[in-house]
């Protein structure tokens, strides 16, 4: 078993092991802390594969970010056990039959999928994930819009200053 | 490309002219000076003396019909500046912001005008919106105006989230973003699968989406509120430059992809129209304030603008920049006299003739070109609407045409009884200080009205120049 084999297992483990306790830790907080670090191996995932832009990106977004977000809005609700609100039967049969839904969506797509069955992700190679390349794409052909979008996030900001600041 | 750039550029020196001078009536005059500078810019590349010359991988195109609309929508808000200016300066602590942000959403409505892409529809829409809802919001003591703000940028942000959506899945039956429906021969998975059901799903959705952001019904719930609540001379900006550019933006694609809706298309677009004008003419009654009749108006005129797309001609075409400069100019006076009223409802008006007899026979202009009354431009607009559906589609759409004729007499109504407040009904109309100079204004727009209402011929011809 090769170096990167190890990685991938040991990767592939913590990921579902995470997503698991996600789902199954009483405290919320300890919810969103478990997701962190599912999105931490799927990163590391992403390196293994050679797209390290996504990688960065999947931990500054997500794991920065978005959990940030997560984390406050969870602290400013104050959940405990008395507060909690009733599920009843139908929220969760609802939940369980959309959930359900789409697991049977990803298991016709990877059951449909012929060219990929019964072979291993190439790891290494490929360049698609590099920056450079994005970068070729987003100053060549996208270059108008990339620059225009600047226009939005002044007036966006100017927007912010206009209404955030104190009189 | 000399609009888009320019207007981007003339908002950074907004921002930075707060700065270097607090004095107000200094700020409005750059910014006049600004729109000046943007209108003979648009101008020359109209008429290809000269442009910025920048490859943009045919992402936007520029053709007469776009600039075109680019000159009336920054014409108009020319007109704007001058007229409500000083009004503008005085709401909120940072008039030299708001003007910038007005240069901002103009450079989205130069972007509307003139998209290739998807991708560029949605920065133009964004850069157009993002703007306005800040403008709404820019009264921060006034709690209507923090409302209409919220409420705004809510509703403003579900629309854009379904646009997202369609143009998602536009792109997953294309595999590109052109508003032709190209479907990209590199991309193999979408030539060797058929998505059929997926580009009209799209479509569908861009529809909803678009109907939003013009207002057409049954998406009209945030408009009188909106209107309402935001301080009148953003009001006056809203109802009229950026709600036309929507059209053209709405108008531009769906000109090329109605019929790709399927053979229901013009069943969900006749349903719309009706309910439009049926919602936007019928409310408009009850009003007692004229403020959100005006509103409400807006939303009925979006019906007639909408005919627009039932034609898709070189009639509505025509039409449709007829249509949004009658519009702008009829719309952008009537809210300049509101904002030197200082009572809203259709008694503050009573007794406005004999005080100010200037003021109210523009006005009356103004609301006569509202509803369409002959020898003014609103009359032409409605016109020139009506006649490309009827020349597209024969007289299968003449039950169309004559309900919209009857929802026109209806609007006769409302705009009349501003009218006889101000002529027939005693009182003392209270107004804020009314300058010579915005007398001056109201009747060189008065002219405009009456000189295209008599020969429309007169701005069309620019556009065959």
């Amino acid at each position: 078993m090769s170096a990167t084999q190890i990685i991938f297992w040991f990767l592939s483990a913590l990921a579902l092991v995470s997503a698991l306790m996600v789902l199954l830790s009483k405290n919320p907080v300890h919810s969103v802390l478990w997701l962190i670090s599912v999105f931490f191996a799927i990163s590391g995932h992403y390196i293994l594969l050679n797209a390290q832009f996504l990688a960065i990106v999947n931990l500054i977004v997500y794991a920065g970010a978005i959990m940030v977000l997560f984390l406050f809005v969870i602290m400013l609700m104050n959940l405990n056990k008395d507060m909690e609100p009733q599920k009843n039967m139908w929220m969760k049969l609802a939940g369980a039959i959309s959930g359900g839904c789409l697991l049977m969506i990803l298991v016709s797509l990877v059951r449909q999928a012929t060219e990929i069955g019964g072979k291993v992700a190439e790891m290494k190679t490929g360049n698609i994930g590099l920056i450079g390349n994005l970068g070729k794409v987003l100053f060549n052909e996208y270059v108008v819009p990339f620059e225009i979008s600047s226009v939005l996030f002044l007036s966006a900001m100017v927007g912010a200053i206009v209404i955030g600041k104190k009189d | 490309m000399n609009a888009i750039i320019l207007s981007a550029l003339l908002g950074v020196v907004m921002m930075f002219s707060s700065i270097l001078t607090e004095n107000r009536t200094i700020i409005r005059n750059i910014a006049i000076a600004g729109l000046l500078i943007l209108l003979i810019g648009n101008l020359l590349n109209t008429y290809t003396v000269y442009s910025f010359n920048i490859d943009s991988h045919n992402m936007l195109r520029f053709d007469k019909f776009g600039l075109f609309f680019n000159s009336i929508a920054i014409a108009s808000t020319l007109l704007y500046a001058i007229l409500s200016g000083s009004d503008v300066v005085k709401v909120g602590n940072y008039p030299a912001e708001s003007f910038a942000l007005i240069f901002f959403a103009l450079c989205g409505v130069a972007i509307l005008s003139s998209y290739n892409t998807l991708l560029m529809l949605f920065l133009g829409i964004e850069i157009m919106s993002i703007p306005l809802y800040i403008l709404t919001g820019s009264d921060k003591k006034n709690l209507k105006s923090n409302e209409a703000s919220l409420k705004y940028f809510l509703m403003g942000c579900f629309s854009t989230g379904i646009l997202l959506m369609g143009i998602t899945l536009l792109y997953g039956a294309s595999g590109n973003f052109n508003i032709e429906s190209v479907h990209s021969t590199s991309n193999a998975v979408t030539t060797s699968y058929n998505y059929g059901i997926l580009a009209p799903l799209g479509l569908i959705l861009i529809f909803i989406s678009m109907c939003f952001k013009v207002s057409a019904a049954p998406f009209h719930f945030w408009t009188p509120d909106v209107y309402d609540g935001a301080p009148s001379v953003f009001t006056s900006f809203m109802a009229t430059i950026v709600k036309a550019a929507g059209f053209i933006a709405f108008i531009k694609l769906f000109s090329i992809r109605m019929a790709d809706l399927g053979p229901s298309s013009s069943i969900i677009l006749s349903t719309i129209i009706i309910a439009t004008l049926l919602v936007g003419n019928i409310t408009a009654v009850f009003q007692q304030s004229v403020k959100r009749m005006l509103a409400y108006s807006s939303i009925a005129q979006a019906g007639f603008m909408l005919f627009a797309l039932y034609g898709n001609n070189d009639l509505s075409s025509e039409g449709i920049l007829l249509y949004s400069a009658a519009y702008s100019i009829a719309t952008i006076g009537i809210f300049a006299i509101l904002i030197k009223m200082k009572d809203y409802t259709f008694d503050g008006y009573n007794g406005l003739a004999k005080k100010q007899p200037l003021v109210a026979a523009a006005n009356t202009v103004f609301l006569l070109s509202l509803a369409g009354i002959p020898l003014t431009a609103g009359f032409f607009a409605k016109y020139y609407m009506l006649a490309s559906a009827l020349k597209s589609n024969g007289h299968a759409v003449l039950w169309l045409v004559i309900v919209a004729v009857l929802f026109a007499a209806v609007s006769v109504y409302y705009y009349f009884r501003v009218i006889q407040a101000m002529y027939f009904k005693e009182g003392e109309a209270e107004t804020t200080e009314i300058s010579s100079k915005f007398k001056a204004g109201l009747v060189v727009m008065a002219i405009l009205i009456i000189l295209i209402g008599i020969n429309p011929s007169f701005l069309l011809n620019w556009f065959y120049f």
